[in-house]
C-alpha cells in the first residue's frame, strides 16, 4: 500500500491507497509548532481500526523547511565563494558568515587564477572559530570546473557536519541562484535532518518500515537519504502535490490549464501535452531566486473568502479576506455570498448573504441578484486575465535558434480544470468566461495528499563536454572524465541517460525504462580558432519528468468524474 | 552591500541563432554567443531587478523595404535569421519607445552595419541594416524624429553612413579603425554627409593600437558635445564589440572597462550589437559590461582574465594623434566643410557614381545616385543600379517632410519608368504617404 500526506498550511491531509484505488483518506489540523505531531495524528486517524498494513511506500509533503525560512530559523552557515571576472560577487552576501575568496574560473571552466589557499584556510579557521558547523561552497562556473570548489571542501573536511558544494545542486549556468541555493540547503539541513529522524522513529513506533520519501517542488520525490543531503528541494511542494493528485485523477493528455480557488488565492498550474510545466528557475526564498525546479504555478490574489468592496463607483474583489463569508457569520461580504445570492447553491445563512449583497447591490444601483451576478462575472474575468497573462509569459519565452523561433508550439488549452471549495458551482461560469470546457474532478479535496502518494522520483541531469579540452561532466552526478576528441552527441545523450539511470537505480530504488529518461535540450556547436575547428561543445539536458507510479494509474483514474 | 536593482530598466532581446552562419567556420558563426549567453546566464543578469529577457520580433518584408531597395527582390537577399535579428532591433525599439523599458540591448546576430541603400547581396557579413530597419520602423510608428546613431563598432559602418548620408534628421558618428588599415577602407573624416546634410555624418578613423583613453577621449571631446547640440529623440548605440584588444580580425586595444565606460558616457536609449569576434576573450565581458553600465549598475569588476591595463595602454603619438582628428570631427560637425562635399550636377539633381563590392557575396555594383536640389526639403532621391547580378534597378525614395514637387515628382517618375522598360526593377519608397511600391518588368534584364 501507498501512504501519502501532505501536511499544508491549515490541515493536513493523509490518503491510504491500494492496488484497488483509495482506501481511506483523513484530515487533521496542522499544529505549526509541532508538525511532526500532526504527522503522528494523520498517521493514526489512517491506522485507526487497521491494525498493521503493509505499506509499501511512505510518500510526504512538507512545509518544514519553507516555514524555516520564511520563520527565519534558519542556523548559521560559513559561505565560502570564489568568482573571477564579472559582477562583483559581495553583492550576492547571504547569511552573517559570508567570505569571498580570491580565485577564478571562466566560461569554459578554464582556471584563469588559482585559488588562493592561504585566505581559504584563514576564512575557514574564523568560521570554525566563531563556531560555524555548516558550510556553503560555491564557485562562479563550477559547473565547467568544480575543482575550487572541491580544494574548499577539503579544508572542511572533518571539521563541519555538513557542506553544500554548489555544483552537486544543478548544473544549471547562475552563480547568484547557486549561491543562494547552497545557502538555504545548509541553513535547513539541521532542522532537516532532525526532523527526518524523528519520523523515522515515529514510524517504527508505529510498526511501520516503508520505503520513505519525500516531495518536491516539481512534483517529484526523493528518498529520505538523499533529502538529508538536499532538503532545500523539499520547499513549496504543496502546490506541486495536489497538481500531481489531479494528474494522477484525471485523464489529462493536452494543453490544459489547473485552476485551485482557495480561500484567499487561485493557484494557476498550466499543463502541455498532459504534462504540468516545470521551471528550473523560479523559486524565489526571501527575494533570492534559487535553482530549485519547481512547478510552474502563479498565486492570483482572488478567492473565496476575498472580500468585496464598493470604492469610488467600482467593485472591488480582494485582494483582503477579512474573514469568513457573511453566511458563515463573517464581516464582510465575498464571493460565497454572491454565489449564494445567484441561488447558485445555497451555504450556511442564505439571508445574511442576501442582506450584504443588496447593501453592496444599493451602492451601484444594482439589485441582490445583479450585484450577485456582476460580482461571479467579475471574478471569472480577473482569473482569465491573469491565467491568459501567464500563458503570454510562457509562450513569449526567449528561444535562441532559427528552427525553434520558427517551429515554436504555443501552449494553447483546450480544458480548465477546476479544484477548491467553489470549484463545482463556478466550474460553469468559468467554463463560460473561458470559452473552454471545465472538469471538476471529483474527491479533490484529497488531491494534495493523493499526489503526494502516487508521485514518483524526478530528477534531472546536466552533462556539458568540450572535446577540445577532452573533458565531459555531468556536476549533479559527479561525474567528471576525460573524453576523446571524436566524442559526439548521440554519445553524450547515451551517456547522460545511462549515468542518470544508473543513479536512479542506485540512490532512488527506481528502474526507470530507457524511454522515460527524457532529452529536454541537445545542442552541438564547432568551436572554431582562427579559422580551423578544434572541438566541439556538447550540452545535453536530460530528465525523469514527474509522473504516477504505473501500478496506482489505473485505479485513481476513476476517481476523476467529468461534468 | 546587497543584491543591485537596475537604475534603468533594460530589455536585452537576445538572439544568438545558434543554427545560423555564413559558413561553418566564419568569424560571423553558431559559436560567436555562445560564451556570452554562458556569462550572462551564469551571472544570473536576467535575475536581477530591472534588467528583462525579451524574445526577439520577425521583421516583415515591408519593414525591410521601407528601409532598402533590395534587387532582384527583397526575399531572396535575406534568411530567416536577418528577420528575427531585424525583428530583434524593432523589438528593442519597441520597448522604448512604448515606455516597457528605459534601455534596451538588441544582442542579437547577424549584424547589419556594412548593408547600404541599395542591397543586391552579403557584404562585411551583413545582409541588410537592422539599425536603420529599427529607426524608420519607429519613424513610421513611433513618430521618432531625430535620431543620433553613434558606430562604435571597429570597421567604418559604410552602409549605416550610406543610408543616412542624405538624412538631416539623422545624425551618424563612427568611431572606427583607420579605413588605410581596415576594411571596408573608408570612414575618413572628410566623409560628412550629402550637400543637404553636410555634417551630419562624422567620421573619427583612430589609429591601429587606440586603447580605452583614445575611445573615451573621443566620447569626452566630440561625441559628448556634438550629442547635447543636436539634441535627438533616440541615442542608438551601433555596438560593434571587435575593438577589442584581443579581437583576431582588428588592431585596437579596448577593453570591456572601456566599453561599459563608453556606454556610461554615451547614455544610449538603444544598443544592437553589431561585431566582435574574439567570442571567448572579450565577447562574454564586453556584453555583460555594456548590459550593466546600460543598466546603471556597478561594473568596476568586469575585467576580461588577462586585462592589463599597463600593457594596455596607448602610446603619446596616438594620444596626440586622437586629439588632432577629435578637433577635426567636431568642427565637421559645428562648421561643415562646403569644400569636402560634391557639388556635381546634372539637370537639377546632385550625382555622385559609385562601385560597391559584395565581399560576402563576391557581386560588383555601379550605382548612379541623384539628389534633387530642392530649397524647400531634403529632395527625391534616385538610384540607377547595376550589378553583376543584375542590370539596371531604379531606387526611388521621396523623403520625410517631402515638398509637393519631391512627391510629385517621385510618383511621376515612379509611373514613367514602369512605362518605359529602361528598368527591370523598380521601388518607389513614398514616406510622406507611407509605404513602398514595387515594379517588375518580368520580360526585361535577367
Amino acid at each position: 500500500m501507498l501512504l501519502g500526506i501532505d501536511v499544508g498550511g491549515t490541515h493536513t491531509d493523509a490518503v491510504l491507497l491500494d492496488t484497488d484505488g483509495l482506501v481511506d483518506s483523513a484530515k487533521v489540523v496542522t499544529n505549526h509548532e509541532d508538525l511532526l505531531s500532526s504527522i503522528r495524528a494523520a498517521l493514526e486517524a489512517i491506522l485507526k481500526d487497521r491494525g498493521s498494513i503493509d505499506l509499501e511506500r511512505f510518500n510526504l509533503s512538507t512545509t518544514l523547511c519553507t516555514n524555516a525560512i520564511v520563520q527565519d530559523e534558519l542556523v548559521d552557515v560559513g559561505v565560502l565563494v570564489s568568482a573571477g571576472p564579472g559582477i562583483d560577487p559581495g553583492f550576492y552576501r547571504i547569511g552573517r558568515n559570508y567570505a569571498v575568496i580570491p580565485g577564478g574560473l571562466d566560461h569554459r571552466g578554464t582556471e584563469v587564477r588559482p585559488l588562493d589557499r592561504e585566505r581559504a584556510g584563514q576564512a575557514v579557521d574564523d568560521f570554525l572559530d566563531q563556531g560555524l558547523r555548516v558550510f556553503a561552497v560555491v564557485n562562479k562556473f563550477s559547473p565547467r570546473n568544480p575543482s575550487h570548489e572541491k580544494q574548499l571542501a577539503e579544508l572542511l573536511e572533518g571539521r563541519s557536519e555538513f557542506m553544500t558544494l554548489g555544483h552537486s545542486l544543478s548544473g544549471q549556468l547562475n552563480f547568484p541562484r547557486r549561491i543562494a541555493t547552497a545557502y538555504y540547503n545548509s541553513a535547513v539541513w539541521p532542522i532537516f535532518n532532525g526532523f527526518a529522524n524523528s519520523v523515522q522513529q515515529c514510524l517504527e513506533e508505529l510498526g511501520l518500515s516503508p520505503q520513505l520519501n519525500i516531495l518536491k517542488a516539481d512534483g517529484g520525490t526523493m528518498p529520505f537519504e538523499q533529502a538529508r543531503l538536499t532538503p532545500v528541494e523539499s520547499i513549496f511542494s504543496g502546490p506541486a502535490a495536489s497538481i500531481m493528485g489531479i494528474t494522477a485523477m484525471c485523464d489529462i493528455s493536452e494543453d490544459a490549464l489547473l485552476l485551485d480557488i482557495g480561500g484567499t488565492t487561485t493557484d494557476v498550474a498550466v499543463f502541455a501535452d498532459g504534462d504540468p510545466l516545470i521551471e528550473a528557475e523560479s523559486i524565489e526564498l526571501d527575494h533570492r531566486p534559487t535553482l530549485v525546479r519547481a512547478m510552474k504555478t502563479k498565486s492570483i490574489g482572488l478567492g473565496g473568502d476575498s472580500c468585496l468592496t464598493v470604492q469610488d463607483g467600482q467593485l472591488g474583489i480582494g485582494p483582503k479576506r477579512l474573514g469568513a463569508c457573511l453566511a458563515q457569520g463573517g464581516p464582510a461580504p465575498t464571493l460565497v455570498d454572491a454565489l449564494n445570492s445567484a441561488k447558485c447553491f445555497a451555504y450556511g445563512d442564505t439571508d445574511a448573504s442576501d442582506k450584504g449583497m443588496e447593501d453592496l447591490g444599493g451602492r451601484l444601483g444594482l439589485s441582490c441578484e445583479g450585484m450577485s451576478w456582476q460580482v461571479i462575472q467579475a471574478f471569472c474575468r480577473r482569473i482569465k486575465e491573469d491565467a491568459w497573462e501567464m500563458l503570454r509569459e510562457i509562450n513569449e519565452r526567449p528561444v535562441y535558434t532559427v528552427h525553434e523561433f520558427l517551429e515554436y508550439r504555443k501552449v494553447a488549452p483546450k480544458r480548465i480544470y477546476l479544484m477548491g471549495g467553489p470549484a463545482e458551482v463556478l466550474a460553469p461560469y468559468i467554463s463560460r468566461e473561458f470559452g473552454l470546457p471545465a472538469v471538476v474532478p471529483d474527491n479533490f479535496a484529497v488531491a494534495n495528499a493523493l499526489g503526494a502518494a502516487v508521485a514518483r522520483p524526478t530528477h534531472q541531469a546536466e552533462l556539458f563536454a568540450d572535446t577540445e579540452k577532452r573533458t565531459m561532466s555531468i556536476p549533479v552526478l559527479e561525474i567528471f572524465r576525460e573524453v576523446p576528441a571524436s566524442y559526439t552527441l548521440d554519445q553524450a545523450k547515451e551517456e547522460v541517460k545511462g549515468h542518470l539511470r544508473e543513479h536512479m537505480a542506485e540512490k532512488y530504488h527506481m528502474t526507470i525504462p530507457d524511454e522515460e529518461a527524457q532529452i529536454i535540450e541537445e545542442s552541438e556547436m564547432s568551436m572554431v580558432k582562427d579559422i580551423y575547428a578544434v572541438g566541439k561543445d556538447i550540452r545535453v539536458k536530460c530528465q525523469v519528468k514527474p509522473g504516477i507510479t504505473p501500478e496506482y494509474q489505473r485505479v485513481v483514474k476513476c476517481l476523476c468524474k467529468e461534468l | 552591500m546587497s543584491v543591485q536593482r537596475a537604475l534603468n530598466s533594460l530589455g536585452v532581446v537576445f538572439f544568438p541563432a545558434f543554427d545560423w552562419a555564413i559558413t561553418p567556420t566564419h568569424p560571423e558563426r553558431q559559436e560567436r554567443l555562445l560564451y556570452t549567453m554562458d556569462q550572462l546566464k551564469e551571472e544570473g543578469v536576467f535575475d536581477i531587478p530591472g534588467i528583462t529577457e525579451h524574445k526577439p520580433d520577425v521583421a516583415t518584408l515591408d519593414d525591410i523595404r521601407r528601409t532598402h531597395f533590395c534587387f532582384p527582390d527583397t526575399g531572396s537577399n535575406l534568411t530567416s535569421s536577418h528577420l528575427i535579428s531585424a525583428g530583434g532591433a524593432i523589438k528593442a525599439g519597441k520597448l522604448v519607445m512604448q515606455g516597457s523599458e528605459d534601455k534596451a540591448f538588441a544582442l542579437v546576430r547577424p549584424p547589419g552595419h556594412h548593408a547600404m541603400k541599395v542591397v543586391h547581396g552579403g557584404r562585411g557579413f551583413c545582409n541588410v541594416n537592422i539599425e536603420a530597419i529599427m529607426v524608420e520602423y519607429l519613424r513610421e510608428f513611433h513618430g521618432v524624429g531625430r535620431v543620433a546613431i553613434v558606430d562604435t563598432d571597429c570597421h567604418h559602418g559604410d552602409g549605416t553612413q550610406d543610408i543616412y548620408w542624405h538624412d538631416p534628421e539623422t545624425l551618424y558618428i563612427s568611431l572606427h579603425q583607420d579605413g588605410r588599415t581596415l576594411f571596408p577602407g573608408s570612414g575618413f573624416p572628410g566623409e560628412i554627409g550629402g550637400p543637404k546634410a553636410r555634417g551630419r555624418t562624422i567620421n573619427i578613423p583612430l589609429p591601429p593600437n587606440t586603447s580605452d583613453e583614445g575611445f573615451l577621449a573621443v566620447m569626452d571631446n566630440v561625441v559628448v558635445p556634438v550629442l547635447e547640440h543636436f539634441k535627438p529623440d533616440l541615442i542608438v548605440n551601433s555596438a560593434g564589440q571587435d575593438n577589442h584588444f584581443t579581437d583576431p580580425i582588428t588592431n585596437m586595444r579596448f577593453s570591456a572597462q572601456g566599453y561599459a565606460a563608453l556606454n556610461t558616457r554615451l547614455n544610449p536609449d538603444i544598443a544592437v550589437l553589431e561585431g566582435g569576434y574574439s567570442i571567448q576573450g572579450a565577447l562574454p565581458y564586453v556584453n555583460l559590461g555594456i548590459v550593466l553600465a546600460m543598466a546603471g549598475l556597478d561594473y568596476s569588476h568586469v575585467k576580461e582574465p588577462d586585462y592589463d591595463p599597463a600593457r594596455l595602454r596607448q602610446e603619446q603619438r596616438i594620444s596626440d594623434y586622437v586629439k588632432r582628428i577629435s578637433e577635426v570631427g567636431l568642427k565637421n560637425y559645428f562648421t561643415p566643410p562646403h569644400s569636402e562635399v560634391s557639388q556635381d550636377k546634372q539637370d537639377g539633381y546632385f550625382v555622385r557614381s559609385k562601385e560597391v563590392f559584395y565581399d560576402t557575396a563576391f557581386i560588383t555594383e555601379r550605382q548612379r545616385e541623384f539628389l534633387l536640389d530642392c530649397n524647400h526639403c531634403p529632395g527625391l532621391l534616385k538610384i540607377e543600379t547595376s550589378s553583376s547580378k543584375i542590370r539596371n534597378c531604379l531606387a526611388l525614395e521621396i523623403p520625410r517632410g517631402a515638398c509637393e514637387r519631391c512627391l510629385q515628382e517621385g510618383e511621376r517618375l515612379f509611373e514613367e519608368s514602369k512605362s518605359n522598360e529602361r528598368f527591370s526593377n523598380i521601388q518607389l519608397i513614398n514616406r510622406p504617404v507611407g509605404g513602398t511600391q514595387r515594379y517588375r518588368t518580368d520580360h526585361h534584364g535577367q
